[in-house]
């Protein structure tokens, strides 16, 4: 393609226009990418959050049925005190190792992991705790090995207290990381932004500058050459400076100034002739 | 299209307006009628031409003009 004036300044604002699009596309990314981190923070760690709250709940209640039960296993007999008190106490466990399981799946790092990891297994220990608590209990409640086993139970479930909280403070975490995430893409977005802004500012800036140039450096010599001209100097030389209009131009101009020349060459010598003739 | 008038056609660029009288003036110099140029006459008349030009134009563009009229 002809480097032509027409085609410099198309090509030269196409650029700027592009350079344009990529600032507004690169803003447009940082803002998606933000709302899309800021959402991940919101769920992801507002979930885990949630989940070792509600874990924390059901341990508690199945804390709460299983003391109870212990307490009037000898009353109530162990059937109607399983009834009353222990059958609850099993929801309770099973939804503390659902809800944990489900947390191992969704907690984005594998440290998060297997914190809630370890409630699952928490709560397999609890369970087992609780069996043989249970089953001394309704062997004979008074006897040693029933206070042992309640003594292994509570420990038991004072683990499975502070590995909930834990995954409590797991999902606090993953909501600040999630933060962390949104400071680095917000900063990154902005840097990115303004190197981008400033590469454009400075080729646009050397594009001006160069098309200024090749437009005003062979304007002014043809000024230069017409001026000679008009003022009846023909040695004057037109360059070319550029294959575009202006040098088109500038081609006309010497055409036009080497016929001058000559017609003024041919007057001179008829001119001088006419005079050899006279004398 | 005559020789006269290829010699005219590749000229124009370089004399404009002055081109016809130019090359009168050259055939005049080696005694030819302009329209009755022939093939053979085109290295004599293009070295005339290349020296005639280099007095109103710069050397290397009259060397140009000179190179095309001898390769018509």
């Amino acid at each position: 393609m002809k480097a032509t004036i027409r085609n410099k300044l198309v090509w030269g604002f196409s650029g700027v226009l592009l350079l344009l699009a990529s600032v507004a596309a690169i803003g447009i990314y940082a803002v998606f990418s933000l709302r899309h981190s800021a959402q991940d923070a919101t769920r992801i760690g507002g979930r885990l959050n949630a989940m070792a709250l509600e874990i924390q709940v059901h341990n508690l209640e199945a804390q709460r049925r299983v003391k109870n039960y212990l307490l009037q296993v000898k009353s109530l007999g162990p059937e109607k005190a399983r009834e009353l008190y222990l059958d609850e106490a099993d929801f309770e466990i099973a939804a503390i190792d659902s809800l944990a399981s489900k947390a191992v799946a969704i907690a984005p790092t594998a440290d998060k992991r297997e914190k809630f990891q370890k409630i699952v297994d928490r709560a397999g220990v609890y369970k087992l705790a609780l069996a043989a608590a249970v089953k001394a209990a309704e062997k004979d409640p008074d006897s040693q090995e029933a206070t042992v086993s309640k003594a292994a139970y509570d420990q038991a479930a004072d683990q499975l207290h502070d590995n909930a909280e834990d995954g409590e403070m797991v999902g606090r975490e993953a909501s600040q990381a999630s933060q962390i995430d949104i400071d680095v893409t917000s900063r990154r977005s902005v840097a990115l932004t303004i190197g981008i802004s400033f590469v454009g500012m400075l080729l646009g800036a050397t594009m001006s500058y160069k098309l200024s140039r090749a437009i005003l450096v062979p304007v002014e010599h043809l000024k230069d050459v017409a001026e000679n001209v008009s003022l009846g100097n023909l040695e004057v030389a037109v360059r070319r400076y550029s294959d575009d209009e202006i040098g088109d131009l500038a081609d006309s101009f010497s055409r036009m100034v080497t016929a001058v020349k000559f017609f003024r060459m041919e007057a001179e010598e008829v001119h001088a002739h006419d005079g050899v003739e006279g004398q | 299209m005559t020789i006269y008038e290829e010699v005219v056609f590749v000229s124009k660029t370089y004399l404009g307006p002055a081109t016809e009288q130019f090359i009168a003036r050259q055939c005049k110099l080696l005694k030819i009628n302009p329209p009755q140029l022939a093939k053979t006459d085109l290295p004599g008349l293009a070295k005339w031409m290349g020296v005639g030009a280099g007095l109103l134009m710069d050397e290397k563009k009259a060397q140009e003009l000179s190179a095309k009229v001898k390769s018509l």
